[in-house]
């Protein structure tokens, strides 16, 4: 269908719109048209992804002088295969309706892992040796010694590539990560350097958050998109974590053992070139002098390394003169290694600011504060310079870098927090030091800063004016859109007591409670016996977890939950996780039935989706706190009340819900999906809790259901089931329109739509 | 269980027992141990009045009057039933009456209200009636629109999940109950229906599939093994019910329609192998399963009804359970590949003479008198239809035939009528039902809703119009203005 807001004609591809799919759209258009950010909640299940799609490729169609450009976020490479199946499916409706016109290039971006044909590259086992085995046969100097030399092998796709040069295009169309793969084998082109050379003149690009965020990553790819960009951070409630994490390094003993083995092997090379070929360090020399500018004219297959700090940071200036010969430069960052070390062996737990941290290394090892900003940049530099290819065994220098650059570029939002032993195993001597940043806005406010717009959108993003306030920026919309629906699909219920009327919770006074352990129990027993298929329960933590599974299993409850339905569990081992997600999806489909034990921010409850008959019911037991001792975590608290004064007990409830909103969303992915959701825990009826669920639960959590006891529960769950397994009426019932055709949008004509609808 | 503190009344007597009422209609129930004799039930007798006076206007046979009956007697019946059951109940829990009302009933969240805030009186007339208008649209609709084929001759296999979940008390007295009393009434609406048909009885106990009967046309022989086995353990498997299941009706001859009716309760399947391939098997049979379930959706069942061409349903309270299983009754559209036409041998026996002392190939005992004789081999069988035992041809009789027919020609729905035409009183004939002659004015002479059927254009009221469609399976209307132009044609 296509309708029209305000002045741009909408194309959809379907012959219905959900009534929050067309406000969702008309927010958006306002967000462009004002080219400002927007911060835009909608639950999962209601079409946020074709919604967007479909309106900004609209939108760029009906500006044709100057069109925007998409860039696409996801957080998975399968939701990124999703976005672009959807997004084919929206141009073939577009080219139907508008002709050649409509024509638009989008693909989607992913490391080589992911992309490379080249068999015997694409073979190894993680991504690093992915990288490494590639540049081993496209890095410049392999190649030019190729040319001499016939039996140095080299990517026959790359140099078909290269050979094709200015040819190499990727006709207009929409390419997934497959279609890719399948053109770069047709063509004889490797994959992975043609859609990162066809991302400058793409309409739309799909890629991880990695490529804006990260500034390793940011400085390469993401370089030269144009202002005009519509930046889209799909399923973004994590948002905050994901720019953290871009610019923390932790640095443990094995780092720090593996980076003087770099060293060492560095200065092997060094003495190396000095006997064979002089020349190139002089010239390597010379170029520093110069400044670190030459990034810009390197080949594109040899740059693989970029300053971990910001654009904005990076100072267009010239190596300070003592690293800039190689053999200074590699005792500088012995010397590092050496003061790390020596840190590392402290008793104590310590924490610093980067200034400190600073003036210590000054002191103790000579190193001053512009030497550290450039030890990243003189890396890469010098790993060039000795033709290093197999990077992958390089990392633990790389980290060190890393780390010296962040601590001589910043002096605000971070914290060095050195803890010599897990504080739950206090036995073990496992030495950490962590540069931990504090900040969000840090990583992101280049993209708020560089793009027109900027849209964060998430199926939960409650409450929504902390986004704004922890990444520091100022939407020019912010929404929470609900969702429309045609029966009462989801249903959540918050159980306080259990069936003997004592209170539950797995607050740390309360959660060895035996009274406590046996309720759950109890709660999950009763719970399996009424509903059918899949039930998914997350526990606050993978200690709790065992105990509590332990407990039950010498009371005998495990077992008689195993009568009705098999119990699997999810562990920190990957592999393990995924068979048993597997079986437990296999126990689900031929009717056993099946129960998933799983941790709240733990893997499972990410990415992985319990729709369906997969997930029928999830308890939430406790309410998922962070482990509020960590020292990371005091640090961030303290920062976010001095910096943003967001109140700790604030941000530890914000966090917690959120999670607990995303593990619940879990089981229900689509309108004709539906689901019950139980918040087992006593806190969660107060208020200050409860108001933090996303306003799509939130609306249906009946006062009714808010302090209720596992029998009651029972007999609400047992009655939902029933009624849920009727036949129902997708079209809506009565009074509630839920589907939108063409003409009812027409009708409802534009400044009225919201007053209609909500 | 913590819950099943073994106070269960229900189950311990032995609540089923065949009587016989003492008026002339024929009554088969479920009656409560407890002495309880059938009351008064005024308002039975005014329902066979007006089934009588229906029946002026029919052309019905004498068979089709005694059904009707039947049917109206025992559904009154059942009602009664039901009520003393209730009465059973207050008595024989150990629970108070706040507590139980508390967890089980809940009889305040049926209460409605309306715009104002003011408690509205359930209106359960208007909405059954509204929901059985939606039911023969629905169900004209799927088979009229090309007069689809319909399988008269079913071979059904009713499977009773008797595992653990049977016995959960979300029924009253308990699901195993509900469902055995159901399956009875099931039974003999089906035979009703579908005269030359067989069903045969399979339960599922302790993770094993155990035949109950074998296939056969009498309801009674059924209904007394059923009652006979009313114990549940154990948990459920489907496989292993539709291995069973698959084994007989793979046998059956091609022109017979292999239908397999499940009554779950459970909400898992223990299964010893792959379901995915027995359901596989099903489909490639041609075995059409439909589930009922007692408690919640499984997607087992769901998927095995897809792959199959069943229905699946899950009960909400005791009243849908019977609606979704008498729903079974009627026989489903043929599927495609056996509805080519086919010629099959059926013999009509004669019944045999008073006072003759015969053995009846059936029992292997001596009867005196009654019971009918193969025409082919001379052998004796006590009921029809059956198969004979002796030569295997198919004994019926020509009223099954004839009860079979209606499926192919069912009565289109009637239109309802507004109510400004009825207010006009020139057509002062359309004030009355035509069926039952009662005024469709009600006191306040405000019109009730009323419907009229498409072809004869006469008026009928609800009651008429449910009792048309689902039991007499003729419009009076129409019979009457036939009957009229036959009338006249022979007197020119």
């Amino acid at each position: 269908m296509k309708f029209q807001i305000e002045d741009v004609t909408v194309y959809f591809p379907y012959d219905n719109i959900y009534p929050e799919q067309y406000s969702y759209m008309v927010e958006l258009k306002r967000a462009l048209d004002a080219k400002g950010h927007a911060l835009l909640e909608m639950p999962t299940g209601t079409g946020k992804t074709i919604a967007l799609l479909s309106l900004i490729t609209s939108y760029a169609l009906s500006k044709p002088s100057n069109p925007i450009k998409l860039l696409y976020c996801t957080r998975t490479v399968h939701e990124m295969e999703k976005t672009l199946a959807e997004l084919r499916l929206l141009h073939q409706y577009q080219l139907r309706h508008l002709g050649p016109a409509a024509r638009i290039l989008a693909l989607g971006l992913s490391s080589r892992k992911n992309l490379c044909i080249n068999p015997a590259v694409v073979s190894a086992e993680n991504r690093d040796s992915v990288d490494a085995g590639c540049r081993k046969l496209t890095a410049s100097w392999v190649r030019a010694l190729a040319v001499e030399n016939p039996n140095i092998p080299t990517c026959q796709f790359f140099e078909n590539y290269e050979k094709a040069a200015s040819e190499a295009v990727l006709p207009p169309g929409v390419y997934t990560l497959q279609d890719l793969r399948a053109f770069g084998r047709d063509k004889g082109w490797c994959p992975y350097f043609l859609a990162r050379h066809m991302v400058q003149f793409a309409n739309v690009v799909v890629y991880s958050y990695q490529y804006l965020l990260d500034p390793k990553v940011a400085g390469i790819i993401s370089k030269e998109m144009q202002r005009e960009s519509v930046v889209v951070f799909d399923e973004a409630h994590n948002i905050d974590n994901v720019c953290i994490e871009a610019l923390s390094v932790s640095v443990r003993r094995q780092t720090l053992e593996g980076a003087t083995r770099n060293l060492s092997k560095m200065a092997q090379e060094i003495n190396r070139f000095k006997a064979t070929d002089a020349g190139r360090l002089r010239a390597e020399y010379n170029r520093l002098v110069e400044g670190l500018a030459q990034r810009g004219n390197l080949p594109i297959s040899d740059t693989w390394l970029a300053n971990p700090a910001l654009p904005d940071d990076i100072l267009k200036e010239a190596v300070p003169g003592n690293i800039r010969r190689a053999e200074h430069f590699l005792s500088v960052l012995r010397r590092l290694v050496q003061y790390l070390h020596g840190r590392l062996e402290t008793e104590n737990v310590e924490k610093e600011g980067p200034v400190a941290f600073v003036a210590s290394i000054n002191s103790q090892a000579g190193i001053d504060q512009k030497m550290l900003k450039f030890c990243y940049d003189r890396l890469h530099s010098l790993m060039l310079t000795l033709e290093i290819t197999d990077t992958d065994e390089f990392l633990h220098i790389q980290t060190i870098c890393d780390f010296a650059t962040l601590v001589g570029t910043y002096t605000r939002g971070f914290s060095i927090i050195i803890e010599p032993f897990d504080e739950r195993m206090p036995h073990i001597p496992d030495p950490v030091l962590q540069l931990s940043c504090h900040d969000a806005s840090l990583a992101i406010k280049p993209v708020f800063e560089r793009f027109q717009s900027v849209v964060i959108t998430s199926g939960t993003l409650s409450p929504i004016d902390l986004y704004p306030r922890l990444l520091n920026f100022n939407p020019v919309v912010s929404r929470s859109f609900t969702m429309s629906l045609t029966r009462n699909c989801i249903c959540p219920m918050v159980l306080t007591r259990g069936s003997d009327q004592l209170p539950v919770s797995t607050k740390f006074d309360m959660r060895s409670d035996p009274g406590v352990v046996r309720n759950y129990g109890r709660l999950l027993l009763e719970m399996v016996s009424v509903v059918p298929d899949g039930i998914v329960c997350f526990f606050v933590s993978y200690s709790y977890m065992d105990g509590i599974v332990n407990t039950w299993n010498e009371s005998g409850i495990l077992k008689e939950i195993m009568q009705h339905k098999l119990v699997f569990i999810e562990t920190q081992d990957v592999v393990e996780t995924t068979l048993a997600l597997d079986n437990y999806r296999r126990a689900c489909d031929c009717g056993r039935g099946a129960v998933f034990f799983s941790v709240a921010r733990g893997k499972v409850a990410e990415g992985i989706d319990f729709d369906r008959h997969y997930g029928r019911l999830v308890i939430m037991f406790g309410v998922p706190f962070q482990y509020t001792l960590s020292r990371i975590l005091l640090a961030r608290l303290e920062y976010l009340r001095e910096t943003f004064q967001i109140k700790e007990g604030d941000f530890l409830t914000f966090d917690a819900l959120r999670q607990a909103a995303q593990c619940v969303g879990r089981v229900i992915r689509s309108k004709a999906d539906y689901g019950m959701m139980i918040f087992a825990d006593k806190r969660y009826s107060r208020h200050d809790k409860r108001s933090k669920l996303p306003g799509w639960i939130l609306s249906h959590l009946r006062d009714a259901h808010l302090n209720l006891s596992t029998d009651m529960a029972l007999h609400i769950a047992r009655e939902f089931l029933r009624k849920m397994a009727q036949p129902y009426d997708k079209a809506g019932v009565s009074g509630r329109k839920t589907l939108l055709s063409e003409e009812d949008l027409e009708k409802m004509g534009d400044g009225t739509t919201n007053e209609m609808l909500f | 269980m913590h819950n099943g503190t073994g106070s269960l009344p229900f189950v311990q007597f032995k609540p089923i027992k065949n009587f016989t009422s003492p008026s002339s209609v024929s009554c088969i129930g479920l009656v409560g141990v407890l002495e309880v004799k059938p009351r008064p039930k005024p308002y039975a007798f005014i329902h066979s009045i007006l089934g009588f006076s229906l029946f002026i206007y029919t052309s019905m046979n004498d068979m089709e009057h005694r059904k009707t009956n039947d049917g109206e007697g025992r559904r009154l019946d059942g009602e009664e039933e039901e009520e003393e059951e209730d009465e059973d109940e207050g008595n024989g829990r150990g629970l108070d009456a706040w507590e139980r009302a508390y967890a089980d009933e809940r009889s305040w969240e049926s209460l409605q209200e309306d715009e104002s805030g003011l408690l509205r009186p359930i209106d359960n007339k208007t909405i059954y009636h509204a929901q059985y208008r939606r039911r023969i649209r629905s169900l004209y609709s799927s088979t009229t629109t090309a007069r689809i084929q319909k399988g008269l001759i079913r071979y059904l296999y009713i499977v009773v999940d008797l595992s653990r979940a049977a016995s959960e008390m979300d029924f009253k007295p308990s699901r195993m109950a509900v469902v055995a009393k159901h399956i009875e009434a099931f039974i003999r609406e089906f035979f009703d229906q579908n005269p030359l048909s067989q069903i045969g009885l399979v339960t599922i106990k302790d993770g094993l599939a155990q035949c109950l009967t074998d296939l056969g046309g009498s309801p009674d022989s059924h209904v007394k093994a059923l009652m006979g086995k009313l114990e549940c353990s154990g948990d459920s498997s489907l496989q292993n019910a539709l291995d069973l299941v698959h084994g007989y009706l793979n046998q059956i001859p091609s022109y017979g329609h292999r239908e397999v009716l499940i009554l779950y309760s459970a909400l898992s399947t223990c299964d010893p192998g792959d379901i995915m391939e027995t359901i596989q098997e099903c489909k490639k049979s041609k075995i059409r399963c439909s589930v009922i379930g007692l408690s919640a959706e499984i997607f087992i069942c769901r998927h095995l009804c897809q792959e199959t061409g069943g229905s699946y349903s899950v009960a909400l309270d005791e009243s849908h359970f019977k609606e979704l299983l008498l729903e079974h009754a009627p026989p489903p559209p043929a599927i495609a590949e056996f509805a080519i036409a086919n010629l099959i041998k059926m013999g009509f026996p004669q019944r045999a003479a008073e006072g003759v002392i015969s053995i009846c190939s059936c029992h292997k005992e001596a009867k005196v008198g009654g019971g009918y004789t193969c025409p082919r081999c001379k052998a004796r069988v006590c009921e029809l239809p059956t198969e004979c035992r002796i030569c295997g041809l198919t004994l019926v009789s020509s009223p099954h035939l004839a009860r079979s027919y209606h499926h192919l020609f069912p009565i289109p729905p009637f239109d309802e009528v507004s109510l400004s035409l009825l207010n006009n009183p020139h057509q002062r004939s359309s004030r009355a039902c035509f069926g039952c002659q009662e005024s469709l004015l009600i006191p306040g002479n405000k019109p009730t809703l009323c419907v009229a059927c498409p072809k004869c254009k006469q008026h009928f009221c609800l009651d008429c119009d449910i009792y048309i469609h689902e039991s007499l399976h003729n419009c009076p209307g129409c019979e009457s203005f036939r009957h009229s132009k036959i009338v006249s044609v022979t007197e020119e």
